[in-house]
């Protein structure tokens, strides 16, 4: 489509406007009657509003936290319209009011019922904010009906969150006392077991196996250090034995090898400046061989000592200090073994004892010990309800005292001033507006979708013909005598309806004064 | 200039103005212009005796409210927009001829877009200058229009011509009280109106009313473009062809097909009829028409 500037549209406007005049004119006093009236009937409305902050936290909150729960107003916030149409409600709206004066029927206060709720709106207007805005033709009700659906909103919701709170206590009540009387009876049934067999006494499995182990374990440790005193004491009696012997025969050997070495070296000393038949040499030669002979007879000594036993220990081997402290310990050694003998016997017996009195467990305490568990969780379970129930307790007495839950009004119900919604001027000027908007509207429209041409310059453009000329139209007398007779009449209604306007305006504006 | 000239133009002059607002009309002194400076189109004096006699009228001239009802205009129309519009195109078609007069087919695009008027108009602009002449031949014989300017209806037409040989051209060109302005109405009989046209003596008709008068222009008020047939034959007997597009009736498709079935060769362009025009109302006078009407009750 190609580009048409927007003079032409406004000079074609005009032209079919001018051509469908009748219509235009029709369409204008047309619309304006219609806005006249519909603002003539326009209700005049009065609305009032009021917002509740209902307010989750507090200080009582941490101050509490733990002991106490704080009622949950998330939920409030979304039922706030149910709680608000809600019949008990309405109930007392229409009484105060002033609908219920005259006594109507059921059915009559169903409808009444049904148009307080169109004229009332609950809103939520941020997470905690609730607004309740309420209409009514007569300013002075809007106000208080707007005021008494505060106050009983707020009073049926700390009501609703108290008689909760009531409730949660009284079940946890119930609960604890229903624990109450089962502790008590396992308690008795226990005493009348213990009356039965004066011996019983509740012990369980696991602390006679841990008794057994425990006993075990320290018969385990005993037999290890046992061992190692055996091995001790081994050890200790080879080294005594062995001892005597070495030491002796070490004692007169050395004494002969230490002459024969010092005889030597003189011997040798005096070959330096003697002959070997030195008497001196000779000497000592023979002195050498007699020490050699010794040393021989010497080293023969322990194998005869041996042939003749250990009896025959000599008596310097027997008083070696290593040997004497080799004996004292060898004895200490034998006196651990003993003790840890004696120990792991000792050990033993008590395992016995104890098995035997598990036995006795299974047969007679195991009616005991059912009981004792059973009355150690009541208790258990018991004291959990006790606590609980002094939370629910605090509470309640939380909001009671309007503590938990806080319903603040915002912003209180005013006396509305002016009516609500549109003005009877918006109408009139509405209406003159629209009343030369629509038909121009439609005419824009009619040029859009028409294929048909009214610009000629469009068939030059956009289908390449030439176009010689453009004749307007040509009015002939007849034509014009017929128009003269239209013009005063169309100019008649229009003028006749803005004047219309007008002055219902202005009765209107002088009324309201 | 004979004596005889100057008194006949100064008595049709006296005769035009009688209708008229006043003496301010240019085209008044036109006739006197285009008897001293009458140009010679193919080398031969165009004889002043033609365009006195044509002057002459059998008819007393119609006066203005009579052409306004007949929706003719007139030179004392100056103001009025149509009356530009009509002279306009007028000026084009001359250019476009170069001098010379020519056979112009006017043809609705479809039907309704006032073919009709803008072919009476257009001869009536012709006739404006008193240098040329116009004829208009109503050829939409389904549809006649040109009768109602003739006001005895049993007057032959085109079709009697061309049905009976003895009928002679000059009884069927009528003139209609407008200066300058003749035409030939349908006739009588109109039943098979494309045999009419494709006969030889439609053909001489046509050649013998333009070589009669080199100042005259020959307008034929065609069908529309629905009896495209007609159209097909008529278009060969024309120079030009003009078509005629109604505001608000005719879609651009609809144009170009008719551009399309005609050609390029022969077709001027379009006249785009009928755009509306408010006119210029005097609202003081109506104004005071209206409450003078009022209080005497009758009608002014």
């Amino acid at each position: 489509m190609m580009q048409i500037h927007p003079e032409q549209i406004a000079r074609t406007l005009i032209k079919e406007a001018f051509i469908s005049r009748r219509v235009v004119v029709g369409i204008f006093v047309l619309v304006n009657a219609v806005l006249l009236a519909t603002g003539l009937t326009w209700p005049k409305y009065f609305a009032a509003s009021t917002t509740i902050l209902v307010e989750e936290k507090n200080i009582i909150q941490p101050l509490m936290q733990g002991a106490a729960v704080a009622t949950d107003v998330s939920g409030l916030n979304r039922n706030a319209s149910e709680l608000i149409y809600g019949r008990r409600i309405m109930d007392r709206i229409m009484e105060h009011g002033g609908w219920l004066d005259k006594h109507p029927s059921a059915e009559e206060q169903e409808s009444l019922v049904e148009g307080i709720k169109k004229r009332t709106a609950v809103s939520n207007l941020g997470k905690n904010l609730i607004k309740i805005e309420y209409r009514d033709t007569d300013p002075e009700r809007a106000f208080r009906v707007t005021q008494k659906f505060a106050e009983l909103f707020i009073q049926e919701g700390v009501a609703t969150r108290a008689a909760e709170t009531r409730a949660a206590y009284d079940f946890i009540d119930k609960q604890a006392r229903e624990y109450e009387a089962k502790l008590a009876q396992s308690e008795q049934e226990i005493r009348q077991a213990r009356g039965s067999n004066l011996d019983a006494r509740p012990v369980s499995e696991s602390e006679l196996s841990a008794r057994l182990a425990a006993l075990n374990a320290r018969i385990e440790t005993t037999t290890m250090e046992l061992r190692e005193a055996e091995i001790r004491r081994a050890s200790l009696e080879r080294q005594v034995s062995g001892e005597a012997d070495v030491t002796a025969g070490i004692t007169r050997e050395g004494q002969m090898r230490s002459r024969i070495g010092e005889a030597q070296a003189r011997l040798d000393t005096l070959r330096l400046s003697y002959l070997d038949t030195h008497p001196d040499i000779v000497q000592l030669k023979l002195q050498i061989q007699d020490l050699t002979k010794g040393l021989d007879s010497e080293r023969q000594r322990p194998n005869q000592g041996e042939r003749a036993g250990r009896g025959e220990m000599s008596e310097s081997a027997m008083n070696s200090p290593i040997y004497q402290q080799l004996r004292r310990e060898l004895s200490q050694a034998q006196v651990t073994v003993d003790a840890l003998k004696a120990r792991i016997a000792e050990s033993q017996r008590l395992i016995r004892e104890e098995a035997q009195r598990g036995k006795g467990l299974r047969s007679g305490d195991a009616r005991l010990t059912d009981l004792a568990r059973d009355s150690q969780i009541n208790r258990e379970i018991y004291q959990d309800l006790l606590r609980r129930r002094e939370r629910a307790r605090v509470s309640m007495s939380l909001d009671d005292d309007r503590q938990g839950l806080t319903f603040n009004i915002q912003e209180p119900a005013t006396l509305p001033q002016a009516p609500k919604g549109p003005r009877f001027w918006q109408f009139v000027f509405g209406g003159l507006a629209l009343g030369i908007l629509v038909p121009f509207g439609l005419l824009y429209a009619r040029m859009h979708v028409d294929p048909r041409i009214r610009i000629p310059d469009s068939i030059s453009k956009v289908h390449n013909v030439p176009v010689l000329a453009t004749i307007p139209h040509l009015w002939t007398p007849d034509e014009l005598k017929d128009l003269r007779a239209e013009f005063p009449v169309l100019k008649v209604a229009l003028v006749s309806t803005v004047a219309v306007c007008a002055i219902i305006s202005v009765l209107r504006m002088v009324q309201a004064l | 200039m004979s004596k005889i000239e100057k008194a006949l133009n100064r008595a049709r002059g006296e005769h035009r103005h009688q209708p008229g607002t006043g003496p301010d009309s240019a085209e008044d002194r036109e006739p006197l212009r285009g008897t001293a400076l009458v140009p010679e189109p193919r080398g031969e004096l165009v004889r002043l005796e033609d365009i006195s006699r044509m002057n002459q009228n059998d008819l007393p001239l119609l006066d203005a409210e009579n052409l306004s009802r007949h929706g003719i205009i007139y030179p004392q129309l100056v103001d009025d927009p149509a009356v530009q519009a009509f002279r306009d195109l007028r000026t084009k078609i001359i250019l476009q001829g170069q001098g010379e007069n020519g056979v112009i087919l006017v043809s609705a695009v479809s039907k309704g877009s006032g073919s009709s008027f803008v072919a009476q108009n257009l001869a009536a602009a012709f006739a404006f200058d008193a240098a040329n002449t116009a004829l208009v031949v109503d050829c939409n014989l389904r549809n006649p229009s040109l009768h109602r300017l003739i006001e005895d209806p049993s007057t032959p037409g085109l079709t009697d011509y061309l049905e009976n040989p003895d009928l002679d051209l000059s009884t069927i060109i009528q003139p209609v009280g407008i200066a300058r302005y003749r035409v030939i109405t349908a006739g009588r009989r109109h039943e098979i109106p494309a045999e009419y046209f494709t006969s030889a003596k439609m053909r001489r008709l046509i050649d013998s009313v333009r070589w009669r008068y080199r100042e005259r222009f020959i307008i034929l008020d065609g069908p529309s473009m629905s009896d495209i047939a007609d159209i097909r034959i008529l278009s060969e007997l024309c120079d030009y062809v003009i078509l005629v597009g109604r505001y608000g009736r005719v879609t651009g498709a609809q144009v170009e097909n008719c551009v399309k079935e005609i050609g390029g060769k022969k077709l001027l362009g379009v006249v785009f009829n009928d755009e509306p025009r408010i006119p210029q109302i005097n609202w003081r006078e109506l104004w005071l028409r209206h409450w003078r009407m009022r209080p005497s009750g009758a009608g002014g």
